[in-house]
């Protein structure tokens, strides 16, 4: 079953990676790319990885995506243009969004990611916590840093350009 | 297991770079990024579990921080280029104007 879902993540991901790249229009390659994002989280998921798979779909298929969408709203051109261009067939839209909770119906069907259970799970992302905020905890406070002064340009970016 | 893995990071780097090489609009370019830096991801956490070493996933937890950061970074320039009035085509910003 793992096997499956792995051939059906991996198969998902270059469908929608290959369709990305073929599409002119750039909202149809944002769906294309919140697809592939989905896959990854399951492929994450697979690899033994459920904190890496959740930050996954709540970072880059949630936050990036959103602001994405944002950016081609604000910058694209009309709204009537812009949607006519939307050429994605609605059953391939619906199979990038309904993949990932098959995939995860089947590994949830064989009893969990092929790495073991709760206790390797748990053991694993203590391990990685005390990487990050321990051996690493320079290189984590900068990308903390960074993360705050792209919060802060993008505010400011904006203050000067209504002031 | 492995191979497949290898193979799908293969396809989607080179789907992201050939997007990055042959589309000229800035947000299709940063697209094309995003989906490098997850082909990358997939390698990383797959070489992680494969070795057993947790500091890959860390990286890989560190990697996402530093692409939203550049996904907003790049958005918000993208966006102020827009409200300046500049081309959003990468064949005509050839030149950096003072």
């Amino acid at each position: 079953m793992a096997q499956l879902a792995l051939g059906l993540a991996g198969l998902g991901a270059a469908f929608f990676a290959g369709l990305m790249v073929l599409q002119r229009s750039l909202y149809v390659a944002a769906v294309c790319l919140l697809a592939v994002l989905l896959q990854v989280a399951v492929l994450f998921f697979l690899s033994g990885a459920p904190l890496l798979a959740f930050l996954q779909v709540m970072i880059y298929a949630g936050a990036v995506m959103v602001l994405i969408v944002v950016a081609i709203m604000a910058a694209g051109s009309s709204a009537g243009e812009r949607w006519s261009r939307l050429a994605l067939p609605w059953p391939v839209a619906a199979a990038g969004f309904l993949l990932p909770f098959l995939e995860i119906a089947l590994i949830v069907a064989r009893g969990g990611p092929p790495s073991g259970g709760l206790g390797r799970t748990l053991a694993v992302e203590s391990q990685v916590g005390q990487v990050l905020f321990e051996s690493h905890a320079v290189a984590t406070e900068a990308v903390g840093l960074l993360l705050f002064l792209a919060g802060l340009s993008l505010v400011s970016g904006k203050k000067r350009s209504a002031g | 297991m492995t191979g497949a893995i290898w193979g799908i990071t293969g396809l989607l780097f080179a789907s992201g770079l050939v997007m990055l090489i042959l589309r000229r609009e800035l947000l299709a370019m940063l697209l094309g990024l995003e989906l490098m830096i997850n082909a990358v991801n997939i390698s990383l956490v797959h070489a992680a579990g494969l070795f057993g070493d947790p500091e890959g996933l860390a990286a890989v937890l560190l990697i996402i921080a530093v692409a939203a950061a550049e996904a907003v970074v790049g958005l918000s320039l993208i966006l102020r280029m827009h409200q300046a009035g500049g081309p959003l085509d990468a064949r005509v910003l050839r030149e950096l104007r003072g």
